[in-house]
């Protein structure tokens, strides 16, 4: 409670200022009640998809990247201590920065434009998916895994037909989750010149082009619900379908 | 069981899917006008754009401190109004705790709208309507988060087990007396875990909210960058690491403290 109070005065935050602000806020939405201009419709999905194929792609390169990572900072896949230590804290290192910074600074290397934006999404998917994969890995069953070596399997044996396979399930749905956080994420990059419909949002904002911004929003709330409800469906049937065949 | 009695192996085409994936992702590298292979011969002029940010100039420490604490009160702010929203309407959006089909409906929906729209955008639309400064940056993060902390709580409260709800009924209980008295009380460490994991993510994610003009230290980083003031960017660089590694580390030992 102390500490509630002490950092209020930090960020000037008063009931006061609560409810003064409720006055232009009203006004503000009143103005989003405008009809949507639909000239700008096939902008707007030329963006939208260009929003899409920078999360797609940055996934991919992140996937692709990830996966030995996640297996050198898995503790029982990792080939020594050491290894393990250090991807371990490089992902940490690389996850702590938002993507927006890395936006910014792979935007001042590589000029405006979808490259810095997947790039700087890439980097931190990698950071969080290759956590996400190791500790997938950390969680797998100790009884397969005797098995493969009894049979005389080797290190990389072992992580192939016996870490993985039981890793799967867990696998596909961190990454239906960063699917749906890339998206999120890649809506709001434009923001900072990288690409995809954030900068429209900015620009139509700073214009008060109303009757952009509302549909603007609406559309990436579609976008955004409907990938939401596509993934968990999906999650349904590739994660309880698998565990239903293991159990046969 | 000899061989024949072994039903077929089963037949699968992954390879056809990858090779699928891949002529989508190249498709898609063309659309987007991206070239990979100038990527690798400007790798010089990678090297020499990042050797620029190798001098980091603590000069202004005082000033960067002062708005890092900013930045982590407004992740605090944000996470104490997404606790409280979440706290409201979790008991709604549970199954086993509703007291409506039509309360539950929406109080999910409500939840679903609140995490589907990013809070740098919900930062904007706040920053445009009621004025620079903290305060949108705060309703941001504590509407955005709000979505996700009632989604894990409702989900947490309907993981216990429904006799302790169906025993507490028995005795009379209504609503808020079943929500106060069972549901809250089972579910205390899995909610205090989750707030954590959620102030991580908030200070993350305030630390960029100063972008669009929602106070913290996001602007003074973006300022920099224009001025191309390598040094101080290093610098402020290296001051949100050192903070979001430490908070990580912090609530992630804390986390485990409390399973």
């Amino acid at each position: 409670m102390l500490l509630l109070v002490v950092s209020a005065n930090l960020v000037e935050f008063s009931f006061m200022h609560i409810i003064r602000s409720g006055r232009p806020f009203i006004d503000f939405m009143q103005n989003l009640l405008v009809m949507p201009d639909w000239v700008f419709m096939p902008q707007l999905l030329t963006k939208m998809l260009e929003t899409v194929e920078i999360t797609l792609l940055a996934t991919a390169i992140a996937l692709v990247i990830s996966f030995p990572l996640g297996i050198l900072a898995a503790k029982n896949a990792s080939p020594c201590p050491l290894i393990f230590n250090v991807t371990r804290n490089l992902l940490s290192v690389i996850r702590s920065l938002p993507e927006l910074v890395w936006a910014l600074v792979f935007v001042s290397a590589l000029g405006l434009g979808p490259l810095p934006g997947v790039m700087a999404l890439a980097v931190v998917t990698v950071g969080f998916m290759g956590k996400f994969f190791a500790e997938s890995i950390e969680v797998v069953g100790e009884n397969a895994v005797e098995g493969i070596q009894a049979h005389g399997a080797n290190r990389l044996q072992v992580i192939w037909y016996s870490m993985l396979p039981q890793a799967m399930p867990d696998f596909i749905g961190s990454l239906l989750y960063i699917l749906d956080h890339n998206l999120r994420a890649a809506a709001i990059l434009g923001l900072v010149g990288a690409g995809g419909i954030g900068y429209d949002m900015v620009m139509s904002m700073r214009l008060f082009n109303y009757n952009r911004i509302i549909l603007i929003v609406m559309s990436i709330y579609l976008l955004v619900t409907l990938l939401d409800r596509l993934s968990v469906r999906l999650r349904m049937k590739l994660i309880h379908g698998q565990a239903r065949e293991a159990l046969q | 069981m000899t061989s024949d009695t072994l039903p077929p192996k089963p037949k699968r085409f992954l390879w056809i899917w990858l090779l699928f994936a891949a002529l989508v992702l190249i498709l898609i590298a063309r659309n987007l006008e991206i070239n990979f292979t100038t990527l690798i011969w400007g790798y010089q002029d990678i090297i020499e754009y990042f050797s620029r940010y190798g001098r980091p100039d603590f000069s202004e420490w005082r000033h960067y401190s002062a708005l890092m604490l900013q930045t982590i009160a407004i992740a605090f702010w944000g996470t104490v109004l997404a606790f409280a929203i979440g706290f409201a309407l979790a008991p709604f959006a549970s199954l086993a705790l509703t007291p409506g089909k039509i309360s539950h409906q929406t109080a999910r929906e409500t939840l679903n709208f609140l995490r589907a729209v990013p809070d740098l955008m919900l930062a904007l639309i706040f920053v445009s309507s009621i004025g620079l400064g903290p305060l949108p940056g705060i309703l941001a993060l504590g509407f955005h988060t709000g979505g996700f902390l009632g989604k894990f709580f409702s989900e947490s409260l309907d993981r216990v087990p429904h006799g302790k709800y169906d025993a507490i009924a028995a005795v009379g209980a209504n609503f808020p007396q079943r929500v106060m008295f069972a549901g809250w009380p089972s579910v205390m460490r899995e909610t205090a875990g989750y707030t954590l994991y959620i102030f991580d993510r908030n200070v993350r994610m305030s630390s960029v909210l100063g972008l669009v003009g929602a106070g913290g230290i996001g602007l003074e980083l973006h300022d920099t960058l224009r001025l191309f003031n390598y040094n101080q960017a290093t610098a402020l660089i290296l001051f949100l690491i050192g903070t979001i590694f430490s908070i990580d580390y912090l609530s992630t030992f804390v986390r485990s403290k409390l399973k």
